[in-house]
């Protein structure tokens, strides 16, 4: 517990702790305007930009409800892959048995949510019955969930055996344009339609994925979760001191092992979209290191390690500023090489200006 | 005596002179002057909250004066922290004990002094057995040397501790209750123990609440009450004396402790209505730290729970609210119950407000509306608990800041920014707020400072007379007295005695208590 004087006096450094990841998002927007001209403001940037950076942002959103409960999960990566690899192997098994493609989707859909769902509740269970540090439960599931995903295609990748359904939720969206009827007798060249709305640079109706949609969707869910409902309360209660919240009244084991299972749930969302993105899911591959975006993320958006303190909607502005370095980076050929380097420096540095951030 | 005093002044080793610390509306320490001689046994005695930590905290640096002076062997100290104080020759026993649980005991015992070798590159192991083998020896503990110390008894870790202080050669040993943890045959080793290290010459600090200790060993005794220090007493012809040279025992220290007026800050006392029982123990015990417990609580009725610190209550009251494993039967309103945990007994009208405001009663970081409605969230939840009611909340606190003029501008700003007593006032009332019939309440007024201590006597004894049934617990004495209708007092997990209300209106009933929470004889007989 930090005391500070009181009195609203305005102090930069109070400032920076509260605002600092608003902050960091407007200079870095800035300066990616300056670095690329409009080509970074065209809606098509911005929409791979958010697009790219999705499903790690589900994950982010989720990490910061564990985090805000004093805890950490280390699997989430492993967890995308295990239960995008079980679903996906579910959805070419029922094509297999000859189901309707429509139907084999659907259920693996929901296989691969079940999945995620059923590890996060193990890493939960570890936590809270066998009383494992959260860290430790985690990384025990950061190996196991990768390993039996890799056991299922013998660490190969599985490819989707569904060509249209399964792969449309990852890639396509609702069109952000609509469609005007050529006006008849004044087109010389026949009545060709033109669209109204935006476009991408081929002069078609750009569309904003489900993927983008579903990210904040989640987020503001989340968000209001957190701020505004009784699960919330209790998690900021039991981050901030567990024996304070046993001694309220709070299950502090019941809040706890529902903030992993919401994890896993996340994670499997963010394994389903991954792997409908891609139409296959590599077993070796997908969502490494994962885990280390998503705690970046929560952790440049002002969210407390400690617990009991933390914001979806800065973590949110995290993912984005993480997204915009990288961009930027790429853009300006710096080696990806490189590219780890600055984002370390810059989580680092976001720790560095929001130390002692507490509300 | 006053040719006496001055000599003591001039063979001072460690003196302090007119300290006054103050906290935030304490002053814990009163101009305090008190002369610690070399090749002397001196006893420092008082209830507790009476400044004797804060007293030893001053000698042994870890709290600054904040007016006076502190001289060791006539040249002013000026210690930053305890580390300076046992530089200088200033060790300390404490209560809690402080060794590192994965060190072995010969490590623990010569940690910050270990024998060195390999121009002090490395610890010369076979030195530091033995030197931990002699310190333990001298204490007739026979502990094995290399098991570590989480493996110890309590009473095993006390004898590291102090043969750690023994250590450093120290020429100002403070022990804290030492004896607390100890058996008797432990205990009288120790006092022994302490006899030879003042006939070493050197300056033994020695705090118990053990009376009859303080009388067998100590050649000077000072009583500190509220801060201020009250009496001295020298040992003269074998015996402890007062100024007027008379002989005194652990009675006499007993009244010289306590005996001070109770001020008006305490609310007429209530007729106990003649409810029925609301809260009723049998057997009842907290697995490990209290037992055979047989308590009935009445509607209406403030039922005081006394002991010295360790006493067992607590943990007790804990294990009611099945925050604790416990034994034995818990009836309310009649029927058997056993609570798996707070929100259980909640449910059956039982509320706990615990002693420890920072650490347990609030989250010190959460608004003062969130910490208000905690307990009582439930009623506020709509849509499954997808939304809190907002402004439900806001006008509970609201009406509670109102109901106690509570001092608080901002209730969604963190309820550390406060006063203790403005907290505490948020803590009975997230409890109250869930309509409890028994309120356990535990150091109602710790950290409180005086205007606010009566206003939360006078909330208490109201809702007594609304029918609530309450336990005080408390460790201030003339608390208790002034509030309870009886006083239940509780020594070594046991309630050893009872106080009624004839009783407590008696004289000589604070230092009743004190000798049945001490241990010394039976009351029932001294009162016929």
């Amino acid at each position: 517990m930090t005391t500070r004087k009181s009195g609203d006096a305005f102090s930069i450094q109070r400032f920076l702790e509260r605002w600092g990841v608003v902050v960091a998002f407007v200079l870095l927007f800035v300066a990616s305007c300056w670095n690329q001209g409009f080509d970074f403001l065209n809606a098509e940037n911005i929409r791979a930009l958010l697009n790219s950076n999705a499903p790690v942002g589900i994950l982010a959103v989720g990490m910061t409800l564990v985090i805000i409960s004093a805890g950490i999960d280390l699997s989430v990566g492993s967890m995308v892959v295990l239960s995008a690899a079980v679903g996906l192997t579910a959805v070419n098994w029922l094509i297999g048995k000859e189901w309707s493609e429509a139907s084999a989707v659907w259920v693996g859909v929901g296989t691969t949510l079940l999945v995620g769902l059923a590890a996060g509740s193990l890493n939960g269970a570890l936590v809270v019955v066998g009383r494992i540090a959260p860290f430790i439960a985690t990384l025990g599931g950061l190996a196991a969930y990768r390993s039996m995903a890799l056991a299922i295609a013998e660490a190969g990748e599985i490819r989707s055996q569904s060509d249209a359904l399964f792969r449309k939720f990852g890639r396509e969206g609702i069109p952000l344009a609509w469609e005007v009827p050529g006006i008849e007798g004044a087109g010389v060249e026949g009545a060709e339609s033109t669209f109204r709305g935006l476009l991408n640079s081929g002069g078609k109706p750009l569309t904003l994925p489900y993927s983008i949609i579903v990210f904040f969707v989640v987020a503001i869910i989340a968000q209001w979760f957190l701020s505004r409902s009784r699960f919330g309360r209790h998690l900021i209660a039991v981050g901030a001191n567990e024996t304070a919240a046993r001694y309220a009244g709070i299950s502090v084991e019941w809040v706890r092992f529902r903030v992993y299972a919401v994890m896993g749930l996340l994670a499997g969302l963010a394994g389903f979209l991954q792997a409908s993105r891609m139409n296959s899911v590599s077993t070796s591959g997908l969502g490494v290191a994962a885990e280390l975006d998503a705690i970046a993320a929560v952790v440049i958006g002002g969210t407390s390690l400690r617990g009991g303190f933390g914001r979806v909607w800065g973590t949110v502005l995290g993912v984005l500023i993480l997204g915009m370095i990288t961009n930027m980076l790429t853009i300006s050929g710096v080696s990806p090489y490189w590219q780890g380097a600055v984002k370390g420096a810059v989580i680092v540095l976001a720790v560095l200006v929001q130390r002692g951030a507490r509300a | 005596m006053g040719r006496a005093l001055l000599e003591g002044l001039l063979e001072a080793l460690l003196e302090a002179r007119s300290v006054t610390v103050e906290y935030p509306g304490v002053r814990a320490l009163d101009r305090v002057s008190i002369a610690f001689r070399a090749g002397e046994i001196h006893a420092v005695v008082g209830e507790n909250g009476a400044g004797k930590s804060t007293l030893m905290k001053v000698l042994s640096g870890s709290v600054r004066p904040t007016v006076g002076e502190v001289k060791l062997a006539g040249r002013l100290t000026d210690f930053g922290q305890p580390s300076d104080a046992l530089r200088a020759g200033i060790a300390m026993v404490h209560q809690e004990l402080n060794l590192v649980p994965t060190l072995d005991v010969a490590e623990n015992v010569t940690l910050g002094t270990e024998p060195r070798r390999m121009l002090g590159v490395a610890v010369d192991r076979a030195a530091q057995r033995k030197r931990a083998g002699e310190l333990l020896a001298l204490l007739g503990a026979d502990l094995d040397l290399s098991r570590e110390a989480q493996q110890l008894s309590v009473a095993e870790a006390q004898f590291v501790e102090i043969a750690k202080c023994l250590a450093s050669e120290a020429r100002v040993l403070i022990f804290d209750e030492p004896t607390a943890v100890l058996g008797e045959r432990e205990a009288a080793r120790l006092l022994a123990r302490m006899r030879a290290l003042r006939d070493e010459g050197r300056a033994v600090i020695f705090i118990s609440h053990h009376l009859e200790e303080v009388v067998a060993v100590a050649d000077r005794v000072s009583v500190l009450r509220d801060g201020a220090l009250v009496q001295a007493f020298v040992r003269g012809d074998g015996a402890l004396r007062d100024a007027s040279g008379a002989a005194v025992d652990e009675h006499a220290l007993a009244a010289a402790m306590v005996g001070r007026s109770l001020g008006s800050i305490y609310p007429e006392k209530g007729s106990a209505r003649d409810g029925a029982a609301a809260l009723r123990l049998r057997g009842f015990g907290a697995v490990g730290r209290s037992a055979g417990i047989d308590l009935e609580v009445r509607r209406g009725e403030i039922v005081g729970l006394a002991g010295l610190v360790g006493a067992g209550r607590t943990e007790t009251a804990e294990a009611i609210v099945g925050l604790r494993a416990s034994v034995g039967a818990v009836e309310v309103d009649g029927g058997v119950r056993a609570f798996a945990g707070v929100k259980d007994a909640m449910r059956a009208g039982v509320v706990y407000v615990s002693e420890d405001r920072k650490g347990r009663g609030l989250h010190v970081t959460l608004s003062s509306i969130a910490n208000m409605t905690l307990p009582s969230l439930d009623r506020h939840a709509r849509l499954g608990g997808a939304r809190i009611d907002a402004s439900g909340e806001r006008a509970v606190a609201r009406r509670w800041i109102d109901a106690f003029a509570i001092r608080c501008a901002r209730p969604d700003a963190p309820i550390s920014s406060l006063s203790g007593g403005n907290q505490q006032k948020f803590a009975l009332a997230r409890w109250l707020e869930t309509q409890p019939r028994v309120l356990i309440i535990d150091e109602p007024t710790r950290g409180v400072d005086v205007g606010a201590k009566a206003e939360i006597y006078r909330i208490i004894a109201d809702l007594a007379a609304k029918g609530l049934a309450c336990v005080v617990i408390s460790s201030e004495l003339p608390e208790l007295i002034g509030l309870a209708h009886r006083v239940l007092v509780m020594r070594e997990g046991r309630i050893v005695g009872e106080v009624d209300r004839d009783g407590l209106a008696a004289a000589n009933c604070e230092e009743r208590i004190v000798r049945m929470a001490s241990g010394l004889g039976d009351m029932k007989e001294r009162t016929a």
